[in-house]
């Protein structure tokens, strides 16, 4: 079959390897509906970034690293790309005729989600390519986009894209500095007491549709914090996460090794310092490995008291430091800061360490600066 | 096909197709007495063709549903009678007629009209051009991949926009469309490909399937409507798709012999001339002052310059792929072949050189005229270069 296509338009060919590979990794979906979305996504994120490292010398790479697209895919519709300076958010549709570009609101609307440039992107699986046939930027969205209320997207017609996918090339190179963005209010915070109740009712795949099943101030409220945004993921695909107390205990290991951490037995340093529980007996950890620019690091986290937590950040290689400038730092789960809640190394150091007081049942979200490869940002239940 | 010469008949005539072939001009009295009236404005009588076109063409952007698309209808008859005869020489495997790509094309007449700047274009002729090739050539891949689908296929590769168009096409009213298409919707999110590729050949939807359409139709409805509606069936939501299908297909296959067909009124004259509306008078004048025409004027000629400087420093192969292509009007796929290599590379070459000129015209542009360069005006100097292209090559060959 001749497949004929305009010359001002990207196409790029999708191996039939590139399909299975990308296939396989998204069998841990929640729904047939969200493996789908999430294999289109996967599909114009990979082929897209290769096509267009050839296309220009700007600097390429996905606006979050992949699992966190993943999940975002789970979602919604969309995924996004960072190309020199510029955010750039792909489209994916199956739709053969190109009449139209459906945005989802929340990527015009979340003020984090926001980008520069919107690229519509049709798919074909069975023909083997992925075309991209338009773009816009955030500010033509607000101005000539039409909102529609039922599915919540912008939609633009194709005569309001710019479709010659040349110009978008030109524009980068040539007007890099150009206004693409339109302001856009905050989205107001909810509490976490809200965020449980709509993770646990959302948390069902009765709900086929969440993202049209809740307001979308309070959708998006839960969407813009990463962590509940993962937790409602998680919940979704049927993983339950327990207390890390629970996960210390024998029978709770296999559940936290899905989220990547171990239990590690220890001899107490620091601690038999305090003289409080200066005793030689082993103690127990959880432990995660982390990659922070090329380097294995690990990230333990025990008890020291009652309602007393350890974390620590240790190098993995023999005799390294931990470079000037890294932080290990603590949130609480609705992201707020606390008294003592970061640890900056000033000169390289050995170990980065905080201690925090927890009730029962407390969550928080460490993240650590700059951020290991493949984070995920998580809530930690005490 | 004869060529009209007339200025009156450039504007109020529309081609009669007698089988495939071109027949005769059929005249419209209502668009003849609004361009004699039009006429009578302007001293001495402004008879190029190029003129009237802009003309009608800022009216169409004041009023797009005035007299004035009528006008550019008649207009862009010839050019897109040869985009349509070109585009559809060489396509062996499709049946197409004439007419019929004709009639697709024409039908899109909006997107051309929209795609046209206006203010820096050259010809809109040229630009419709072009523009009726694309349209019909990506009319012709739809269809190719539309016909292998199964109809459950077919819905998944629908755009909502493209559906709601079906159903409105096919009379339904507002109401309706709406049920259909949140029916549409729901199956789209039920009945996934469950592999990752062969989708074209989508089985019926099982028993349980169709239930689950169906419930989370009737939960989505209800969110939707303040008066509670009874629960919709599995089965009327099936036959409300197949009903989409239907609509969407003969979308794509359009009744040809509605060509013919006089509008109600036209031909008989008796439409009154009150429908003509007004000339526009401030509009006409502003064109004719003397000082617009040449700043015009004098754009067109730096373009023109900056363009035909470019395409010199172009190497002999990259000039000679865009004669055949908009010149020769070849297909990539016959270009590939005259040259020896893939489509795939002759589809790059073609866009690799488009880019080359967008960036020489747009900096020229950003330092003669002093427009600071935005992903909006580069789409309109995307179009000016496509338009130019098609009318360079177009009078080289003559």
């Amino acid at each position: 079959m001749t497949i004929i296509f305009n010359p001002t338009q990207i196409v790029i060919q999708l191996p039939e390897t590139l399909q299975q590979t990308t296939w396989n990794k998204t069998q841990n979906a929640a729904t047939p509906n969200s493996r789908w979305q999430t294999y289109l996504n996967q599909l114009t994120l990979d082929a897209f970034m290769s096509s267009a490292k050839e296309e220009q010398e700007a600097t390429i790479k996905p606006w979050l690293n992949s699992q966190t697209l993943a999940n975002i895919a789970e979602l919604v519709n969309g995924t996004a790309i960072i190309l020199g300076d510029a955010k750039v958010v792909l489209i994916p549709s199956e739709a053969e005729d190109i009449e139209e570009l459906r945005l989802p609101q929340e990527w015009i609307d979340i003020p984090e989600w926001v980008a520069d440039y919107y690229l519509a992107v049709q798919v074909n699986v069975d023909a083997g390519f992925l075309r991209i046939w338009g773009y816009t930027t955030h500010q033509q969205v607000k101005k000539n986009g039409t909102y529609d209320p039922i599915d919540r997207t912008y939609t633009l017609d194709d005569t309001d894209l710019i479709t010659d996918l040349n110009a978008f090339w030109v524009a980068r190179e040539l007007c890099p500095e150009e206004e693409t963005q339109t302001a856009v209010s905050p989205i107001p915070a909810i509490s976490p007491t809200q965020a449980n109740n709509l993770i646990d009712r959302l948390g069902s795949t009765e709900i086929l549709v969440p993202r049209l099943a809740i307001p979308f101030t309070l959708w998006s409220a839960l969407l813009q914090n990463d962590a509940w945004r993962n937790s409602l993921v998680e919940k979704r695909r049927g993983i339950e996460r327990v207390s890390v107390l629970n996960w210390l205990q024998e029978e709770a290991t296999n559940l936290a090794a899905q989220f990547g951490w171990r239990q590690v037995e220890f001899q107490p340093s620091i601690v038999g310092a305090r003289g409080d529980m200066a005793t030689a007996i082993p103690h127990k950890a959880l432990a995660k490995q982390l990659t922070i620019g090329n380097q294995l690091y690990e990230l333990k986290i025990f008890p020291i008291e009652t309602h007393t937590w350890r974390f620590e950040l240790h190098s993995l290689a023999l005799g390294a430091m931990i470079p000037t400038g890294v932080t290990l730092r603590l949130l609480t789960e609705d992201r707020q800061s606390f008294t003592g809640n970061e640890h900056t190394a000033i000169t390289p150091v050995e170990m980065l360490d905080l201690e925090v007081e927890l009730d029962p049942g407390e969550g928080l979200i460490w993240e650590i600066e700059p951020s290991p490869e493949d984070y995920q940002a998580e809530i930690l239940h005490f | 096909m004869i060529p009209r010469q007339d200025i009156v008949q450039i504007f109020a005539t529309f081609i009669q197709f007698d089988f495939d072939r071109f027949n005769n001009w059929i005249l419209d009295p209502r668009l003849r007495r609004s361009m004699n009236k039009c006429l009578d404005e302007t001293t001495p009588k402004e008879v190029s063709e190029n003129f009237w076109a802009i003309y009608w063409h800022k009216r169409w952007q004041k009023q797009p549903k005035g007299i004035a698309r009528d006008h550019l209808l008649a207009y862009l008859q010839e050019v897109c009678f040869w985009s349509t005869k070109k585009t559809l020489t060489g396509f062996t495997s499709t049946q197409y007629s004439i007419p019929d790509g004709f009639q697709i094309a024409i039908a899109r007449i909006d997107k051309v009209l929209k795609g046209f700047d206006g203010d820096r274009g050259f010809k809109l002729k040229s630009y419709a051009s072009i523009t009726f090739s694309n349209l019909i050539r990506e009319f012709l891949r739809q269809r190719q991949e539309i016909d292998i689908c199964s109809e459950w296929s077919l819905l998944r590769k629908l755009s909502q926009k493209r559906l709601q168009e079906s159903l409105q096409n096919a009379g339904l009213s507002t109401e309706v469309q709406k049920k259909y298409i949140l029916a549409w919707n729901c199956f789209k999110n039920i009945y996934v490909p469950e592999r990752s590729a062969s989708t074209r050949r989508l089985a019926k939807p099982s028993p349980e399937a169709w239930n689950a359409i169906a419930d989370l139709y009737n939960q989505q409805r209800a969110l939707q409507v303040s008066a509670p509606e009874s629960a919709i069936s599995p089965e009327t939501i099936e036959k409300w798709l197949l009903i989409c299908v239907k609509t969407s297909r003969s979308y794509l296959y359009p009744d040809v012999t509605s060509i013919n067909k006089p509008k109600p009124g036209y031909e008989s004259g008796e439409v009154a001339d009150s429908l003509i509306g007004e000339v526009e008078e401030s509009l006409l004048s502003e064109m004719i002052i003397e000082e617009e025409i040449e700043e015009r004027n004098q754009q067109q000629t730096q373009i023109n310059q900056i363009l035909l400087s470019a395409l010199q420093k172009l190497k002999p192969d990259d000039q000679k792929l865009l004669e055949l292509y908009y010149g020769q009007k070849l297909k990539q796929e016959q270009i590939a072949k005259k040259l020896n290599t893939q489509q795939y590379n002759i589809s790059r070459k073609l866009s690799r050189t488009r880019k080359s000129l967008l960036k020489s015209l747009s900096l020229s542009i950003k330092e003669n005229l002093h427009i600071s360069l935005t992903s909006d005006v580069l789409k309109n100097i995307s179009v000016i270069i496509e338009e130019w292209l098609s009318s360079h090559y177009h009078t080289n060959q003559q």
